[in-house]
């Protein structure tokens, strides 16, 4: 029982070898297909503009709290 | 398998010789390509297995015995030989007999004047890296050492000399060129795509956009990650951005694939991407990372790469997204500069290095001033803070214009 298990370990390690190295899925030899929309929309859902100036986030107000607290004790 | 007779075999091997010969003389290479197709272990090519199994040698016999079949008769031995083991399961057997097959085929392909035959090509080469790899597991398992991928690397290699001249068989290139990539990523000896890269890059006689979509779209996913491997992030988001804009919007997998490395790349230069696109293709690994930049959470940052950290290296991208710390940094700094702004607005542009050890302190990082100081100067030299170092007060001055400049694309530091 207890040596079963290990056995199965070793092996999957192996295997992850082969398997695992985010290989591209082969497209087939005639496939085509048109620029859909979907893709486009893809490539589209980015942020470049997210540095706001918020800090009401709880994260903010948290900090907030840690350096106000402090100060008065330096 | 079920029982062959003696004159049902004969007929079946004779079919597929009749269909392989006239495929070739009536320039048909679809059915060309399903003659080849091993890996599909169609119905048809399986039951020409059991047949050859019954006629063992008298097939090489039967194919001499013809002229129309002779003339091709190397080529047809071979791949006889290699169907008859794959169909026993002896992989080691059934990849070098298909080399072989595959060899005297290129060499056929390199007379034929017209590209007409390339889709075929294009099955040689699928194959007879699917079966290496299927071949390595087999020695693998034997404890014998994997290394019919590296041979098939090499035949790879060869097509792709036969393809990379001027001519019509110049597009079939790029298709070659991807194989290699996939073998090459798998034995982990990525260095050797350059020369190939080269080749195609490089090349006056041939526009890249002539390559059919489905290569040029796997053609810069692989190229993108060697340039994330090379830390070269604008030239990877250009290659993976391409790759993402042209992909097959059915190839759910091979999007996802693209986004794991794209993201950090975007996310290098400051760009990141919405909640849905992680929740769609399931990169929640991402999700606390992107967080983290957005909040200036030093911490979160820490244990989000702590949490996925195995797949972060077996991707090759942590030291990419370890590296967004600076940025991290960055955006703690802008949230204290606001947060000060808000209590004491004209004393706001100077940011006390005790009040940072304190912020950083909560953070659980532990650091004296000296360490906060040098902190703060790399982020000053890498322009991701506008200011300077007052060393004897202790206190960063920000400069009251722009003093948190955006990367706008640009990785940090260029």
């Amino acid at each position: 029982m207890a040596t079963e298990p290990k056995a199965a370990t070793a092996e999957v390690v192996k295997m992850d070898l082969f398997e695992d190295d985010d290989e591209f899925e082969e497209f087939e030899i005639n496939e085509d297909w048109l620029e859909k929309e979907e893709v486009k929309e893809v490539s589209q859902q980015w942020e470049d503009d997210w540095d706001d100036d918020d800090v009401n986030d709880d994260f903010s107000r948290q900090l907030r709290k840690e350096l106000e607290n402090g100060s008065e004790k330096k | 398998m079920a029982y062959v007779s003696m004159g049902e075999a004969h007929r079946r091997i004779t079919e597929y010789l009749n269909r392989f010969c006239d495929a070739v003389s009536y320039q048909d290479s679809s059915t060309l390509c399903r003659l080849l197709s091993f890996s599909s272990n169609s119905p048809p090519l399986l039951s020409l297995a059991d047949a050859l199994n019954v006629f063992q040698v008298h097939a090489s016999s039967l194919i001499r015995q013809s002229d129309k079949f002779s003339e091709y008769g190397e080529i047809l031995a071979h791949l006889f030989r290699s169907l008859q083991s794959y169909r026993f399961g002896n992989l080691v057997e059934a990849y070098l007999a298909f080399e072989k097959f595959a060899n005297a085929f290129v060499q056929e392909f390199r007379n034929w004047e017209s590209a007409w035959a390339l889709e075929a090509l294009y099955v040689v080469c699928y194959e007879i890296r699917i079966l290496a790899e299927k071949a390595d597991k087999e020695l693998t398992s034997n404890g014998k050492s994997p290394e019919k991928l590296k041979a098939a690397g090499s035949l790879l290699m060869k097509v792709f000399g036969v393809l990379a001249g001027k001519g019509p068989k110049r597009v079939g290139a790029l298709y070659v060129t991807c194989q290699l990539f996939k073998t090459y990523f798998k034995l982990g000896t990525v260095n050797l795509c350059r020369s190939v890269i080269r080749s195609i890059e490089t090349a006056r006689i041939f526009d890249f956009e002539e390559f059919p979509r489905r290569d040029k779209v796997t053609y810069m996913y692989y190229t993108g990650r060697l340039e994330v491997f090379n830390e070269n992030f604008p030239a990877a988001d250009t290659k993976l951005s391409y790759a993402l804009q042209y992909c097959n919007p059915k190839r759910e997998r091979n999007i996802r694939m693209i986004l794991k490395y794209l993201i950090p790349v975007k996310l290098s230069i400051g760009i990141i991407p919405k909640d849905e696109l992680l929740q769609n293709y399931n990169l929640h690994e991402y999700t606390k990372i992107v967080q983290a930049l957005r909040k200036g959470d030093l911490r979160l940052l820490r244990h989000a790469l702590q949490e996925h950290e195995d797949r972060f290296l077996r991707s090759g991208v942590y030291l990419v997204l370890e590296k967004l710390e600076l940025q991290v940094y960055q955006r703690l700094m802008k949230k204290i500069y606001i947060i000060q702004k808000l209590s004491d607005p004209a004393r706001a542009h100077q940011l006390k290095l005790e009040v940072i050890a304190k912020a950083l302190r909560w953070l659980e990082m532990d650091m004296d001033l000296d360490e906060v100081e040098c902190i703060m100067t790399i982020l000053i030299y890498k322009n991701l803070v506008k200011g300077y170092l007052a060393h004897k007060s202790k206190v960063i001055v920000l400069s009251k214009q722009d003093p948190f400049p955006k990367l706008n694309g640009k990785p940090v530091g260029s």
